[in-house]
């Protein structure tokens, strides 16, 4: 199998690497949400989570999935980063001190427990789905129009839902940020 | 003129061609083919960067009734090799209390997306780095890094006043990113396509036999060519947007602790960055690589999208000379409250002159839906910012 490829490396490497491409950003992606986790330094934390969002992107686009991709770029990187980068700016360093001190005792007991329920629930889906039994579909890549089209058509109701809530979100916000009137 | 207009790619053909019968494999023709894209995409920014550097000096002096650099080279010409010089010299200063790694990262995260966003623009008839599908989306994506790079630049400095410029620089860009980004999609809406291709394509052809088919002749796309361009003003940190490194409150932003080099690599990125959404610009709505009028096709379609894009950096630089800075509280109150609806105005618009059939009768449509919202929202916003007699709150 390791010959088979070498043999096809030599012949034409680009299209051999192609395939195998999804594996470095994959590991970009793990590598930098670890380190978002271990790390002290809260800015470096923020900065290691905006690295796994970028490579997570990365994954979409080797996967074929291009509109997903820059839609997780756009949205992730250009918005929820600075989001989370400005709440760490914007609170004071005492009130992190206290929330430590209140956390310290069970924080990572807690944290341990989450991390494995989550676990238990993804691995509980992966292993009753049944598209692992189905062998893997050709990757076709699905053109934007038939996404719009999907969006418009089947999805409509999800989407003019998903519309209204952020409406109500953007309206909550305006009100909280409003000067009172003198 | 045909050879002049398909001159780039036959040379790059020849060369490949001339490559292969040396015997170079398929696959690293391949690579090579790509390097040659990359290599002479870049090097045309970047020299289009050292010629406005000098340019916009020289255009501020003549509107300033000065003389401008003069001194090195035929008419100070040769300004950008000195700079250039000075730059690499100088000193490489990195602050004591700094974050060493964010600092030094900070310029290269700014270079990346400046350079990637330009794979997309179609710079000539078939000559299109990269066709994407999503070739829109693809440049507000990337561009996204942008902010990250402002926001270590300042964090990494442990400088207040990098600190407080990159937070204004940030809540500037996600501001007017929104009607960026809007007015966009009313040009992609009417091509009904993403691909900055066949937008170029949906505006080939005149009315009338000399009137352009752009679509900055049309009332929606008029509104919405200047939304995107105050965006891109907004983005680009240009003035009358320049208070993120506003040297009278905040001695130069994010870019307070940089010097030398890191310095240079700021400018450079946020110039090749003014040219990326100039080119962004000229696509969408001044009909990319299309020439103005039928006579002139001659001249080649890349002449004509290089010349456009001139031309639009040479307005921002007009008005840079020309107006005053913003205050950051009416910059933000502008994006929110008079460009997003007036893009919302010129989305609807847009979409009335296509279910009106693209005619005359769309035309006058859409010029009421835009009109309307533009006089409400204006008198409200000049009865709102009315000069007064200021007072403070805190002083006195």
């Amino acid at each position: 199998m390791m010959c088979e490829f070498f043999n096809s490396f030599c012949a034409d490497p680009v299209n051999a690497i192609g395939g195998w491409f999804v594996l470095l950003p994959a590991a970009v992606l793990l590598l930098a949400a670890a380190a978002s986790v271990v790390l002290r330094n809260l800015i470096h934390a923020a900065l290691c989570l905006t690295l796994s969002f970028i490579a997570l992107g990365v994954v979409y686009l080797a996967l074929g999935a291009e509109f997903v991709g820059f839609v997780q770029l756009l949205v992730y990187v250009g918005a929820v980063a600075m989001v989370i980068v400005f709440a760490i700016l914007l609170t004071r360093p005492d009130e992190l001190e206290r929330s430590r001190s209140f956390f310290s005792g069970f924080g990572p007991a807690g944290g341990t427990a989450a991390a494995l329920a989550t676990l238990a629930v993804l691995l509980g889906a992966i292993f009753t789905s049944p598209t692992g039994d189905r062998p893997m579909p050709p990757a076709v890549p699905v053109p934007v129009a038939d996404l719009g089209k999907a969006l418009m058509g089947d999805y409509v109701v999800a989407l003019i839902v998903i519309g209204v809530l952020l409406t109500a979100a953007l309206v909550g916000a305006a009100v909280l940020a409003m000067e009172d009137e003198p | 003129m045909n050879l002049l207009e398909r001159a780039p790619i036959e040379l790059k053909a020849w060369l490949l061609n001339l490559l292969g019968s040396f015997g170079v494999p398929d696959w690293a023709l391949a690579i090579i083919s790509a390097l040659l894209i990359i290599g002479t995409v870049i090097g045309v920014f970047l020299g289009l960067f050292a010629l406005t550097s000098v340019m916009e000096r020289k255009i501020l002096a003549r509107v300033q009734n000065r003389l401008g650099p003069n001194r090195v080279g035929p008419f100070g010409l040769f300004q950008p090799v000195a700079d250039g010089i000075k730059m690499i010299t100088k000193e490489d200063l990195v602050p004591r209390g700094a974050d060493p790694i964010v600092h030094f990262l900070a310029p290269v995260v700014m270079m990346v997306p400046a350079l990637l966003v330009l794979a997309i623009l179609p710079y000539g008839r078939d000559m299109m780095p990269v066709e994407l599908e999503a070739g829109i989306l693809y440049f507000f994506a990337v561009g996204a890094g942008t902010e990250v790079a402002v926001f270590m630049a300042g964090w990494g400095s442990n400088n207040k006043y990098s600190v407080l410029g990159a937070m204004r620089a940030i809540a500037q860009m996600i501001s007017y990113e929104i009607p960026l980004v809007l007015s966009a999609i009313v040009a992609a809406m009417i091509a009904g396509s993403l691909m900055p291709g066949a937008i170029v394509a949906a505006q080939g052809g005149f009315a009338f036999g000399f009137v352009p088919k752009w679509f900055v002749f049309t009332p929606w796309g008029f509104t919405a060519g200047l939304i995107f361009y105050i965006g891109a003003l907004a983005e680009s940190n240009r003035s009358p947007f320049d208070l993120p490194e506003g040297e009278s409150e905040l001695v130069a932003g994010h870019l307070t602790e940089y010097s030398g080099f890191k310095y240079a690599t700021f400018f450079m990125a946020e110039y090749v960055g003014m040219f990326a959404i100039c080119g962004l610009f000229v696509t969408l709505f001044l009909g990319g690589w299309q020439a103005p009028l039928p006579f002139l096709e001659i001249i080649p379609s890349w002449c004509w999208f290089f010349g456009k894009v001139c031309f639009v950096a040479f307005t921002m630089i007009w008005v840079r000379a020309t107006l005053p800075r913003l205050r950051i509280d009416h910059l933000l109150a502008f994006a929110w409250k008079f460009l997003l609806p007036m893009s919302f105005a010129a989305f609807l618009a847009a979409a009335c002159w296509h279910y009106a059939g693209r005619g005359a009768v769309g035309w006058g449509l859409s010029l009421v839906i835009v009109a309307v919202p533009y006089l409400a929202l204006g008198t409200s916003f000049t009865r709102r910012f009315a000069v007064s007699k200021r007072t403070y709150q805190f002083s006195e």
